[in-house]
């Protein structure tokens, strides 16, 4: 393609520009005028060859780059650049000889070749896969893209036919083809791993373990051999079974020579039993415990005589040390331990400890010792206690201890008569302890040993970290390593910056907690284990202390919340409480028209007089006249009642929307007015009218802004009165209230509206002395609450009922539609206001509307 | 026998010079032309696992076929199965074939089967059995391919499919779906007898055609005296 031609990497590359005679007249323009120009840069003329007067060519040496604009300009008119043609110049390196070629079956699957490509060709290379049989071709395989050194053929192959595979590659500078390959796809399996493995012990033989598996399919195609390994549990390095004790199919296997209780893993795989092919991937690993072998040694023996003596008795403790797993091949069940005195029967002793204290006379004994496990028993040790008064003939001569390798040695001289055996005997020499003497027994042909310490440190870490505490734990040192009793163990702990601090652990103990911490902190440990000769310290470990204790965080969000929560609530239930504050320092003052005038009583009925100073404190300046109030002399209520009231009106408010007349407007917090359309007033104060006795009061003038203002009239009867006879005097009130609001002045109103409300005078007062109060907003609330709800109170059921029905007819006369709804509503309430105050009946009159007389 | 000395010492001259040009024995000789015992043992190795092929693919197709063909005590009258080349052959008969014969025979009986068991395989249904069967069309050709080889090989010509026998499947109307499905049963199992056969042929090629090294020493020995 000449528009974007492939070059070898490194070659020669000449372009030639033709120019079209036409246009050579047109633009005034040959050969001379040609600019070459490679990635926007121009060329310089040394390398342009003038052919002719229509062609220029340019040559490019050794191209180095991979992609290049090559452009042929022309300068029109001398000046002007033009642009004539362009072509794509792209560079790279034939594909290199494909090189390692092979191929592999897994299993089941269907075969994958792969080859070496050679050198980068900076090229779209493509390599295609070809096999065939002598007698057939087979699809070829082209790889992906992203896979440029395999491909997988798409038909399964067939094993023992030999089948011929070469690969080739191609791209835009050549194509080579890689050796050929002639196998058989038998030779190239690579099987799936052996499964099932599994491992069962013998109890006839404690060094063994047999081993079961399931071959893979391909066991009924080819012959395999196995490569079982196997390693004691912890251990790093895997041992091998020899290969050609496994070198054909099988299904089992029976490893000998393994340590008698002991766990053992294993793994295996196999491949094709001659060896061409691969190796499958290893099976899961299985593992086993060798069965229990009676122990393998005789525990070490040895004695102590307590020397206080007692009547020809001595106290002799015999002492022994348990036996290293190795030794004791299974778990130790207890101690045997036989005493023979002098032609006289034996002493049967089974002892779980390693040490026995007996009574014995001054005779000689002898006394064994075996161990016993689950299988069998070891062999005895037989140690001899002197009568009390033997003398030893042949003492240890020369015993010299020195240091060395960073053991301690011991040196003796033999005796000249070879013992059975030594016993060493040690203590450490401390200010801090006393000399608690340790032992260990040594073969009678030693003549020098180590006092064996520790070789390694216990490998601590932690369990838990807390704030300020850190739990510790290790496992106990295993027994070669022990070299001896371990004493007690040390465990240093330190902060990055700190001092090194030690605390001294019993040896019983596998963890050990670290308090007072200090959090958010490093700490390096690190733990020695001592016996009585000395000590080893084990790796370090480091932990960091966290910041914040387990549950800390939750521990101060938590209050912190309900700290916020409860000062919200607070906070509201004090505005609540102090509504009256609140309204009074923020709303306009709401004058009262009530409160503009002053009831009195009807002459003929005397008047109970009951005064309070807070309706004197009304009637001063206010009123005219001065009617008779009964204020509950128990005007301290508590503010529960208020809430409730409150909470009243806004249930109020939510279920009956319809009759807003009595709510809206009642709260020290709301500055809505009710209203109620008047178009049943006449009939109910004719009701109410027919029923009651009233006496009238003439307002005089409130303060001195009274000519707009309806003039009121409030009357109380002394005969017990309905609610809801009074109830639509009280909606008139309400609508005068609407009338003169923001009239009147009311700073002084409110104040008695409020201090009244704050007080919260049980109304019950006002109907057994069926007087009336002052009436305000507030109390006109107050009332409406009570005709809906609170009656039951103060009137009985049955009363209540009456009211009920009363209020629904009168007061709520013209929202016929809803009545049922709205009884409904006012009897939940009544239950649920208990505590609403009774029933008061401030009856006012509007002047000139509505005159009961 | 009576030895005298001098006869012994030219048995060892003769047994050395025996010896001397045993690599020169072509039959002994493994890095000349290996002859045609590998791909004769190649060739049972491939019956082998062709057998065990069929036998896991025969389970499945005859389960295809549905009962009775699936049960084990199935043994239908060859009806319509005339066409198959029979395996089966009186013991003498197959005793006294030469090696020509026997290859002919083997690899004609391969090439029918398998122009059949393509037919069968354009009427399996499930994918899974597709596939099987596409594979065992390929093993069957490859072990065709093996018995040309060992074929020529041994310098035998391939058997010229005469114009007008070769054979072909024919699923017209005249058969019924369930002599379809006879003619199927037959096919494997015929199929598997030819494979049971072909290991029999193919293992005594192989003992034919591996003479013990010993033999070789023995007549060379022989022709030293």
């Amino acid at each position: 393609n000449p528009e974007s031609p492939v070059v070898h990497l490194g070659s020669n590359f000449t372009a030639v520009c033709v120019l079209k005679e036409d246009c050579m007249d047109y633009f005034h323009v040959n050969a001379n005028f040609i600019v070459w120009k490679m990635s926007h840069f121009t060329i310089p003329k040394e390398q342009y060859t003038i052919i002719n007067k229509t062609a220029a060519s340019v040559t490019l040496t050794d191209v180095a780059s991979l992609n290049i604009q090559l452009t042929c300009n022309i300068l029109t008119f001398g000046q002007i650049e033009q642009n004539i043609y362009g072509i794509t110049l792209i560079s790279g390196l034939p594909p290199e000889k494909p090189k390692n070629l092979n191929c592999i079956v897994n299993e089941g699957r269907k075969m994958m070749c792969y080859w070496d490509p050679g050198r980068e060709t900076y090229l779209e290379t493509n390599f295609t896969l070809k096999s065939e049989w002598a007698t057939e071709k087979f699809a070829d395989c082209k790889t992906k893209r992203d896979t440029p050194t395999s491909c997988t053929v798409d038909y399964s192959p067939v094993y023992f036919v030999n089948m011929e595979v070469w690969v080739e590659a191609e791209n835009a500078l050549g194509k080579v083809t890689s050796d050929h390959i002639n196998f058989d796809p038998v030779d190239k399996v690579k099987p799936n791993a052996p499964h099932n493995l599994s491992v069962s012990n013998s109890e006839e033989l404690s060094s063994i373990l047999k081993l079961t598996w399931i071959n893979s399919n391909i066991k009924n195609v080819i012959r395999l051999k196995y490569d079982i390994q196997y390693r004691t549990k912890g251990a790093s390095a895997w041992s091998q079974i020899p290969p050609e004790d496994t070198a054909s199919t099988r299904s089992s296997f029976t490893v000998q020579d393994l340590k008698p209780f002991t766990e053992y893993v294993f793994r295996i795989r196999c491949m094709k039993e001659d060896g061409k092919g691969f190796w499958s991937d290893w099976s899961e690993e299985a593992s086993g415990i060798t069965y229990e072998d009676r122990p393998s040694k005789a525990p070490s023996f040895w004695y102590k005589i307590d020397p206080s003596h007692t009547h020809g008795y001595r106290s002799v403790q015999l002492m022994w040390k348990t036996l290293p797993p190795f030794e004791a091949n299974g778990k130790i069940l207890g101690y045997e331990v036989t005493l023979t005195r002098w032609k006289s029967r034996l002493q049967n002793y089974t002892v779980n400890d390693s040490k026995l204290t007996v009574n014995l006379t001054n005779d000689r004994y002898i006394a064994t010792l075996t161990a016993r496990n689950a299988v069998g028993r070891s062999a005895a040790s037989v140690l001899t206690i002197p009568a009390c008064d033997f003398q030893a003939s042949h003492p240890v001569m020369d015993l010299k201890a020195f240091p060395k390798d960073n053991m301690l040695w011991v040196e003796w001289t033999t005796p000249s008569k070879s013992p059975n055996k030594y016993i060493l005997e040690w203590c450490v020499l401390s200010d801090k302890s006393p000399c608690i003497p340790d032992w260990q027994q040594e073969d009678g042909t030693v003549y020098r040993t180590y006092i064996r310490a520790p070789s390694k440190g216990p490998t601590v870490r932690t369990k838990k970290v807390g704030k300020n505490e850190a739990v510790l734990e290790w496992d106990q040192l295993p027994v070669d390593v022990q070299n001896g009793f371990i004493r007690n163990y040390t465990i240093f702990y330190r902060t990055n910056i700190g001092n090194e601090t030690a605390v001294n652990v019993d040896s019983s103990h596998t963890e050990y907690t670290l308090s007072s911490l200090t959090s958010d902190t490093l700490y390096m440990v690190r733990m020695a284990a001592y016996t009585d000769e000395g000590g080893k310290d084990g790796p370090e470990f480091t932990f960091t202390t966290p910041k914040f204790a387990q549950g800390e965080i939750e521990a101060i969000v938590v209050p912190v919340c309900l700290a916020f929560l409860l000062t919200t609530l607070l906070g509201v239930l004090f505005c609540f409480n102090k509504r009256d504050l609140i309204k009074k320092h923020i709303w306009p003052n709401v004058p009262d028209p009530s409160k503009s005038h002053i009831a009195q009583w009807s002459p003929h009925t005397p008047p109970r007089h009951n005064f309070n100073s807070k309706d004197q404190m009304y009637s001063d300046g206010n009123f005219t006249d001065v009617s008779v109030v009964e204020i509950e002399a128990n005007d301290k209520k508590p503010f529960p009642e208020d809430l409730k009231s409150l909470e009243l009106f806004k249930k109020e408010k939510v279920s009956t929307e319809g009759h807003s007349s009595g709510i809206g407007g009642s709260s020290c917090m709301s500055s809505s007015r009710p209203s109620i359309s008047s178009s049943d007033e006449n009939e109910s104060a004719q009701n109410t009218s027919s029923t009651v006795q009233y006496s009238t009061v003439v307002h005089s003038g409130y303060r001195h802004q009274v000519p707009s203002v309806q003039v009121f009239s409030r009357s109380e009867s002394t005969q017990p009165l309905l609610d809801s006879e009074e109830r639509p005097e009280d909606l008139q009130l309400v609508d005068n209230v609407d009338g003169s609001d923001g009239i009147l002045p009311r700073q002084q109103y409110f104040k008695q509206n409020c201090s009244q409300h704050e007080t919260s005078p049980d109304i019950s007062h006002f109907e057994r002395s069926n007087q009336v109060s002052s009436v305000n907003e507030e109390d006109f609330i107050r009332l409406k609450q009570q005709q809906i709800s609170g009656i039951s109170q103060s009137c009985g059921s049955g009363q209540m009922k009456m009211f009920q029905e009363v209020s629904a007819a009168d007061a709520f006369g013209p929202g016929t539609e809803g009545q049922g709804e709205r009884f409904k509503t006012a009897e939940m309430e009544a239950v649920l206001d208990e505590g609403m105050p009774k029933s008061y009946l401030p009856q006012t009159v509007r002047q000139g509307g509505y005159m009961p007389q | 026998m009576d030895l005298r000395a001098g006869d012994s010492w030219g048995m060892l001259a003769c047994l050395c010079t025996v010896l001397w040009h045993l690599p020169a024995v072509p039959a002994l000789n493994r890095t000349g032309d290996p002859g045609p015992g590998p791909s004769i043992q190649k060739t049972y190795d491939l019956t082998r696992y062709l057998e065990h092929q069929l036998r896991s693919l025969a389970g499945t197709y005859l389960n295809y076929l549905g009962p009775p063909f699936n049960e084990p005590d199935f043994n239908p009258p060859r009806l319509g199965a005339d066409t198959l080349p029979r395996a089966t052959v009186n013991l003498e008969v197959w005793r006294s074939l030469n090696d020509k014969l026997r290859l002919t025979q083997n690899y004609e009986a391969y090439s029918h089967l398998l122009c059949y068991l393509r037919g069968l395989n354009r009427q399996a249904a499930t994918a899974e059995l597709r596939r099987s069967l596409a594979h065992f069309c390929t093993s069957l050709q490859g072990l065709l391919g093996s018995i040309a080889g060992v074929m020529a090989t041994l310098g035998y010509p391939l058997p010229q499919p005469l114009p007008g026998t070769e054979p072909t499947w024919t699923p017209g109307p005249a058969h019924s779906d369930f002599l379809q499905k006879m003619d199927d049963f037959w096919l494997l199992k015929e199929l598997q007898t030819w494979l049971w056969r072909s290991a029999k042929d193919f293992n005594r090629l192989k003992k034919k055609m591996q003479p013990p090294a010993a033999a070789v020493t023995l007549h060379l020995e022989a022709h030293g005296f």
